[in-house]
Parts: C-alpha cells; structure tokens; sequence
C-alpha cells in the first residue's frame, strides 16, 4: 500500500488547493500591475484563449479527438448571445446561458462525424464544419448583417451587489477579473472531470479506442460529451468576445482562428490542462511584446513555434517538469519508479 | 480475488455460459469464418486452437463485438448479445486480451487497470463536478483493487511505471489484469503465451488455472498445441476459418485432420 498511494492524494489536494489560491492571487493582482488600457485589454484577450485552449485541449488532449471546429464554436457563441441581446432584449446573463448551451449542441451535432471518422478524417471534416460556420456568419446578412458586423454591443451589466458599489464592466480592471473568473471557473470544472472516471474513460479511448470498448467504455457516448462540454466552454469565451470588443465581425471566427488555438494546446503541452494555459498565454503575449520589431515579429513568432514542436514536442508542461526534475533530484526516483 | 470476482458466478458445471451458432463472417471475398458453432461450460478452459490465418483471431473479435457477424447469433448466459456492441458485452461479463497486445501505452500499469474498473463505478453524477466522499471512496477502491490485480499477475513492483516501457512478458500479464477489473464471468485471452519465455508461460498456465478454480471461465486461443493440451478441458480446432474438430485434447492429438492441418495437407 505504501508504493500505492496512501499519503499521496492529501498532498496533492493540497498542492492544487495552494495552485488553485495562486491564481486567484495573480488574477487579483493583474489589473494593479498593469493599469493601461493596452495592456489590461490584452490580459482579458489572455483569459479568453485560455479558455478556447482548455476546451479544445479536453477534446484533443485528453479524448484524442483532432478537431479543428473550435473557431466555429467561438464564433456561434459570440454571435448567438449578441443576437439574442441586441435583436430580442434578452438579458445578457440569460443570453449567455443560451449561448453556450448552442455552442455545446453545436459541437454535439460536430461529434455525430467524430463517431465515424479518425484522426485526419475527422480534422478535415472538423475544418469543413467552421469553413461552413464561417461562411453562414458571413452571407447570412439578413441575420448577422455579415461583412458589416454588428456594432456598439453593449458590455455584461454592471453587477449591483447589497450593500456595495455597482460593480460596472466598461471598466477593464473588472471586465478582466469577470473574464478571468469564468476562465477559472471553467479550468476547475474540466480539471475535475478529467481527474474523475470521466477523465480516466476519456484517455482509455484517446489511447485505444478498441480496448476501451473491450473494457466496457463507450467511446460514442463519451466523445459526444467531451465535444458538448469543449465547444461549450469555447462558446461562453465567445459571449465575453462580443461584450468585451462590442463589435463582430464574421473575420474573427475564421479557420485561422482554430489553428491559433492549437498552437496554443500544442506549445502548451496537450494531455495537461496547465500547458494549454500557458501556451494560450504566450501566443497571445508574444506577438505583443514582439510590436517593437514590426512586421518582423511574424517570422519570429512562426520560428518560435517551430522550435517548439521540433524540440519539445511535449510542450511547455514537458519542459517545466524537466526542469523541476533537475531543481529537486532527490524526486526524481519517486518521478521515475 | 475473490472479492474481484464475483462470488455468486459458479454454475453448476453442466451448464452452458457461452454458445454461438452459425458465425460467419467474410471480408472483401475472404471468408475469415465460415459457419461456426461452439459451446462453452461455465467454468471450463475452453480452447480454440488452429493454424496461423485459420480464423481464430476473427472468431474472437466476433464472440466479443469488435466485429458484426455476417450471419450468426452468440448467446452469453442464456442472454442474446448478436445485436450488442463490444462495449455492452463487456457489461455482461465478456472480458479479453488482444494477440496484438492492445495497452494504454502512455498510461502507468496502475491506471490501465483502473480504466477496467469503469463500469463499476457507482457515485453521484454530480461527484465527477465536485469529488465528495463517495467519489474518493470509489477512487480509492479501484486503486487498491487494481495492485492486488497486479500483484496477482506479479506486477506488483511495476506499478508506476507507463505500460509502453514495461517487457514484452509483463504487457502481456498486465493485459489480463486489466480485463480482470472489468470482473467477468468468460475471460478470453488471444495467444496469452506468444512471445513468452519458458517461465512466463508456465507463470501463466498457473494464473489462468487459479483463476478457473475461483470460478472464471475462460476461452483461450493459442496455434501451440502443446500449452493447450495442458490447461484446456476442451478444444477446438478450426482452419481456412471452417470448423475442424471439437472435443477433449487427447481426442485432438489423435485426430488425423488435425495433425494434418499442423503439418501440412493429409496427402502426405
């Protein structure tokens, strides 16, 4: 018993406990650092991706489903919940609810191929299916007024609490810390459905779909799930997209779109929750920080990448562990046995 | 073990815990089985013996669902799974091993046997979201069953360690550890003892006949007929994917349309 894990899971619950306390330390501390307006919107542009890269990371990553439709299911977020508040009156909180409710039956609809299809196959359909989301964004003017894009989306409601100022959101501070907080919140909920049975049924059928089965799984039942829940956290970073940028245009969901947020899991490290995270962080930092050398800065930023894949093909998470495997040896033979 | 395996499964031994009628199925133009029927005692080592491309490997994809038959029915328990995929038969207590050995490579040998445990588990939906005492009750059950598995197969001191990195010989005995978590009635293992040493395959015949006297029935497919001949209490030989020969070892060995489909054509 004692090489099971008897004392283990006490201090692993409290490492995340101590994790899970430091990010919300660092979401609070963000906005003082940082006080401009350029830079405050570039944190709520960080916390958006992170939640486009752990959605796509759960299918991805963790059910091994290569989808390529995560621009889609950000575009029809952002775009249901607008419609739904600037044509019908509907009160954003409710609009988001349904908003993300579309974007996870959307990626149900998406996982009806998964079923049938594998690997490239279903990349390749993955991307048909946001070429077309992209498309209806685009020519369905009577709806989405397409090309022209849909302005002066006003921001979520301010938050009156009793007893307390109005918490309003055209201030950026709070914009970010409501974003971020969904941003965690979302991060907590898949971190702990990957770290139940569901997690454990999720990787049997990324790593074998056949013995998956032999054991019981249902790898058809489970895939519709990790697509409804992805593209549904992919669908509530839409709702924040629209209320924060307060214009939409169709441009914003293109395929493109889709490959950026998989760089993000891939430099981060799919199969962790925590890389993607990072991975969304700096690709959207780095090209920032990278302003000073002007059009340069996209050579960079692909050479970047490329280094990456090439010699950490794990990603981010793969190179911290390295790293903390060479700051604390005395670990290691725990790490390896 | 005893507590893995259920203690209410041993039938009277006359009885008949799996019968299949007419299974045929072809791919392409290759008629990989041709119209097989075989029935298998509850509590017996039931063994499918035969050449190399006989069929053996379809016939037990077809028992277990990962194939539809083109015509058929498999019977398990006095239940009709033919229309039920390979997932809902493991559900009903059909567990197997794969002759390409089939792990969760990037996954420890714990965890391998841990995702057998799946249809077992038994906690609150709203537990997955927010683990409470149930869940951890539940994950630490399937751990502690999941090393005894292991130190049943001797596995014990590769717990930690990804399946991709352990030897060929303990993928294999990991394998059956992870079907034993699904705790089933019919345990069937494709060529369990292929590319093992000496010792590893006496190992095995040891585990696999423990395991019978507890009570688990077992179907084996193996082309060496010598490992058989030791374990099975019944065997039957296919080839070209047709039924050949059924009944007690010591009747194979005598059978002339065995021995010649083992050394090559009966003109001989």
């Amino acid at each position: 018993m004692s090489s099971l894990d008897a004392a283990q899971p006490a201090r692993v619950l409290v490492t995340r406990r101590l994790a899970f306390l430091a990010a919300v330390v660092a979401i609070a501390l963000l906005p003082l650092v940082f006080t401009d307006t350029y830079w405050r919107t570039n944190l709520i542009v960080c916390a958006i991706n992170v939640m486009l890269a752990i959605g796509l990371d759960f299918v991805l990553g963790y059910a091994g489903q290569l989808n390529l439709g995560q621009s889609a299911f950000y575009g029809l977020g952002a775009y249901a919940s607008t419609l739904l508040i600037m044509r019908l009156g509907v009160p954003f909180w409710i609009a988001f609810a349904a908003a993300v409710a579309f974007a996870g039956a959307a990626g149900i609809v998406l996982s009806l191929f998964a079923m049938r299809l594998r690997g490239h196959y279903l990349a390749v359909a993955s991307l048909g299916f946001a070429v077309i989301t992209y498309q209806v964004l685009l020519n369905w003017i009577s709806l989405t007024q397409g090309p022209l894009g849909i302005y002066a989306i006003p921001p979520p409601p301010a938050l009156a609490l009793p007893g307390l100022p109005a918490i309003g959101f055209r201030n950026l501070a709070n914009l970010f810390y409501l974003v971020a907080g969904c941003a965690l919140l979302s991060y907590a909920l898949l971190d702990q459905l990957i770290r139940s049975p569901i997690g454990e049924a999720l990787t049997a059928i990324r790593e074998d779909e056949v013995s998956a089965a032999a054991l019981g799984i249902n790898g058809a039942a489970w895939k519709v799930f990790a697509f409804g829940v992805g593209s549904a956290v992919a669908g509530a970073a839409g709702c924040f997209y629209a209320a924060f940028v307060g214009t939409l245009v169709p441009d914003a969901f293109f395929i493109t779109e889709s490959f950026t947020i998989l760089a993000m899991v891939v430099v981060g490290g799919m199969g962790t929750l925590i890389g993607p995270v990072w991975g969304a962080i700096l690709l959207t930092l780095l090209p920032e920080v990278l302003r000073g050398i002007g059009d340069l800065r996209l050579v960079v930023y692909g050479a970047a990448l490329t280094l990456v894949v090439l010699f950490m093909p794990g990603g981010i998470a793969q190179a911290a562990r390295l790293v903390l495997a060479r700051l604390r040896p005395e670990r290691q033979p725990e790490l390896l046995r | 073990m005893s507590a893995v395996l259920a203690a209410d499964q041993p039938a009277p031994a006359a009885s008949l815990l799996l019968r299949a009628e007419g299974l045929s199925k072809n791919f392409g133009g290759v008629r990989a089985v041709r119209d097989i029927s075989l029935s298998v005692p509850a509590g017996a080592i039931f063994a499918v013996i035969g050449p190399n491309g006989a069929g053996k490997s379809t016939l037990l994809n077809l028992l277990s669902g990962i194939f539809r038959p083109d015509a058929g029915t498999v019977t398990f328990g006095g239940v009709d799974l033919t229309p039920l995929p390979a997932h809902r038969r493991a559900r009903h207590g059909i567990a197997r091993t794969f002759q390409k050995i089939r792990l969760f490579r990037h996954l420890t040998a714990l965890d391998n046997v841990v995702a057998g445990f799946h249809i077992h588990c038994r906690i609150p939906a709203w537990q997955y979201v927010v683990h409470g005492a149930a869940f951890r009750k539940n994950h630490a059950r399937c751990r502690e069953e999941a090393a005894r598995l292991l130190a049943f197969m001797g596995l014990e001191r590769r717990l930690h360690v990804e399946a991709g990195a352990l030897s060929y010989g303990e993928r294999r005995m990991l394998e059956i550890a992870r079907a034993l978590a699904t705790a089933p009635r019919l345990l069937m293992v494709d060529e369990p003892a292929a590319g093992l040493n000496a010792a590893e395959v006496e190992a095995l015949l040891e585990r696999l006949q423990m395991l019978r006297r507890q009570g688990l029935t077992i179907l084996i497919v193996e082309h060496n007929m010598d490992l058989v001949m030791t374990v099975a209490d019944r065997v039957l030989v296919i080839d070209y994917g047709q039924h050949l020969f059924e009944g007690p070892p010591a009747a194979v060995q005598a059978h002339p349309g065995v021995i010649a489909a083992y050394l090559g054509g009966a003109a001989q």
